[in-house]
């Protein structure tokens, strides 16, 4: 069958820059993170849940009535994925590694890289822990990584 | 007390790679085949509802304004929904509210998507993860994916074989519709030996990148009873969205989607549904990836909580099965344009209206169910249908 010709098409590109607030929350939970190394959360005084990403708010209470509390910087890995491209679509070699981690001492946590391992010497359930970066600039990859910790 | 809604009438296209026609295109093709099924003409609808998930995709912001002129909506009542992926069917539920509300006799629902025309769909989604906590770390959907299969497999049991089946049930079953982009005869072992993307996700366990659109159109119960003898009812629909927070939900081993079953137990209650199982005749289950179908088979009620590698390897789903599911080819044969992934209702439409084709299933279909999931991982809308 002849290929039927190809209706034409014009080249396009949206290229926008942004400058994102990290809001009231973001703002204390960056600067500690830069500043002491520490995992922040908001605990909220009505129901105790201790929030991870923080908020200003507890969305089941829907109050504005929360303190600020320091978590530790291990907790336990509640499932991981290993991926064989890299998020511009590429196709690697040895795979990189991300796992959602409950932190302890709150009800949230964070969804971020797992290194000093392999795929094989991860289980669901698992202790891990935070490694920072030496020389922190207030964003999330202040935590270079979590790896696999001892209880 | 809602009042009663029928679906009349669907239209249809191909769905690919790399169409050729533009948004505005695509909906003139889906807004006239849907009117010429059911005998209408523009003039008889009221208004449109239209749907599609991220403007990204396709690099028009707000492009649902080429789709008025389009639709036959000019100097009507129109509006744009948008949730993600369940734009497929909290579009129609927001078309069904618009007669259920009596504010309006017969209103088109026009769902599309295009979105091969960026030079990456994995860009477009990394933009919607939050900025400050989860882009920067990389994320993409198909790690996402192995993040949550991982966690559903290590819950229930499922295996990657399981996996796979549904993977060839669908690809197969989509050799028998003509609008599908990627129908495909494979094995089990096909299927297991395609790259993985992300721990137990691999290649062939996807849906493909796809540009397409769909119609539907919703009539009053006054109006359908003149246009038809065997209107099909919009019985019950229902909505649960969960926190974006995937790190902290409710649902904590992330391998039970509580707001999947939440929206399950909304449309059962209005549809008088009890025990599914028994009562649902076919279903469309959105089925990005081979897992998704049996995660939502199971919150659907369509076989147990964790049942869903039972349910394939007894060949329940199976086009010929008891229960089938996806007889169309899916999301994954048929082609995945995320806000038009409406298609799932259409099928079930055209299976209980016995106008699937060769797609056909070899029963009768008085109830029927699709869904749609999407957002963050967290949203997931429900509409059952069929006749008193
Ligand atoms: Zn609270």
């Amino acid at each position: 069958m002849a290929k039927k010709k190809a209706v034409l098409s014009i080249d396009g590109e949206i290229q926008i820059n942004y400058k994102w607030s990290v809001g009231k929350a973001g703002d204390r939970f960056f600067t500690e993170l830069r500043d002491h190394k520490k995992i922040m959360g908001t605990k909220c005084r009505q129901c105790g849940r201790v929030l991870v990403p923080p908020r200003i708010f507890c969305e089941e209470c829907f109050v504005e009535d929360m303190e600020w509390v320091e978590v530790e910087p291990r907790g336990t890995l509640l499932t991981f994925g290993e991926s064989y491209f890299s998020t511009d679509g590429k196709r690697l070699k040895e795979p990189w590694m991300l796992g959602i981690v409950r932190l302890k001492g709150s009800d949230g946590g964070l969804i971020h890289l797992i290194s000093e391992s392999r795929p094989e010497d991860l289980k669901i359930g698992m202790p891990v822990e935070a490694v920072f970066k030496n020389k922190p600039e207030g964003n999330i990859m202040d935590i270079l990584y979590f790896r696999p910790a001892n209880n | 007390m809602p009042k009663r809604v029928a679906i009349v009438g669907a239209g249809m296209q191909k769905y690919e790679f790399r169409k050729e026609q533009t948004v505005e295109e695509m909906v003139f093709d889906v807004a006239r085949n849907a009117l010429e099924n059911s005998h209408l003409s523009k003039d008889d609808i009221d208004s449109v509802v239209f749907g599609s998930a991220v403007d990204a995709f396709c690099g028009i912001n707000n492009s649902d304004k080429v789709a008025i002129d389009a639709s036959g909506g000019l100097l009507k009542p129109t509006m744009r929904n948008s949730t993600s992926g369940s734009t497929a069917i909290s579009t129609p539920i927001l078309g069904y509210t618009h007669v259920a509300s009596g504010m309006h006799d017969l209103v088109m629902v026009l769902c599309y998507e295009k979105m091969s025309e960026n030079d990456s769909a994995q860009a477009v989604f990394n933009t919607v993860y939050d900025e400050a906590f989860v882009r920067p770390i990389g994320l993409n959907v198909p790690i996402q994916c192995g993040l949550e299969a991982r966690a559903y497999l290590h819950k229930y049991g499922i295996t990657e074989r399981q996996m796979a089946k549904v993977s060839v049930k669908n690809r197969g079953n989509a050799l028998s519709n003509p609008y599908a982009q990627l129908p495909m005869k494979l094995t089990v072992e096909d299927v297991l030996a395609s790259p993985y993307l992300s721990w137990p996700v691999k290649l062939l366990d996807t849906s493909p990148v796809t540009d397409g659109a769909r119609a539907l159109i919703l009539a009053s119960e006054d109006v359908a009873r003149e246009l038809t003898d065997d209107p099909i009812w919009i019985k019950g629909v229902g909505r649960g969205a969960d926190s974006v927070w995937f790190m902290g939900r409710q649902n904590k081993d992330l391998g039970k989607l509580d707001y999947a079953y939440l929206a399950v137990f909304f449309f059962q209650a209005k549809a008088g549904i009890r025990d599914p199982m028994a009562e649902i005749d076919y279903a469309e289950v959105y089925d990005p990836f081979t897992y998704k179908e049996m995660q939502h088979c199971e919150a659907m009620g369509l076989c147990s909580e964790g049942g869903a590698g039972r349910m394939i390897d007894e060949g329940i789903s199976l086009k010929d099965g008891p229960l089938p599911v996806n007889a169309s080819g899916g999301l994954q044969g048929e082609g995945n344009p995320i806000g038009a992934g409406m298609s799932r209702l259409c099928w079930c439409y055209l299976q209980a209206k016995g106008q699937a084709g060769a797609c056909q299933v070899p029963k009768d279909v008085n109830n029927a169910v699709a869904n749609g999931w999407g957002g963050m991982y967290q949203y997931n809308a429900v509409m059952v249908i069929g006749r008193d």
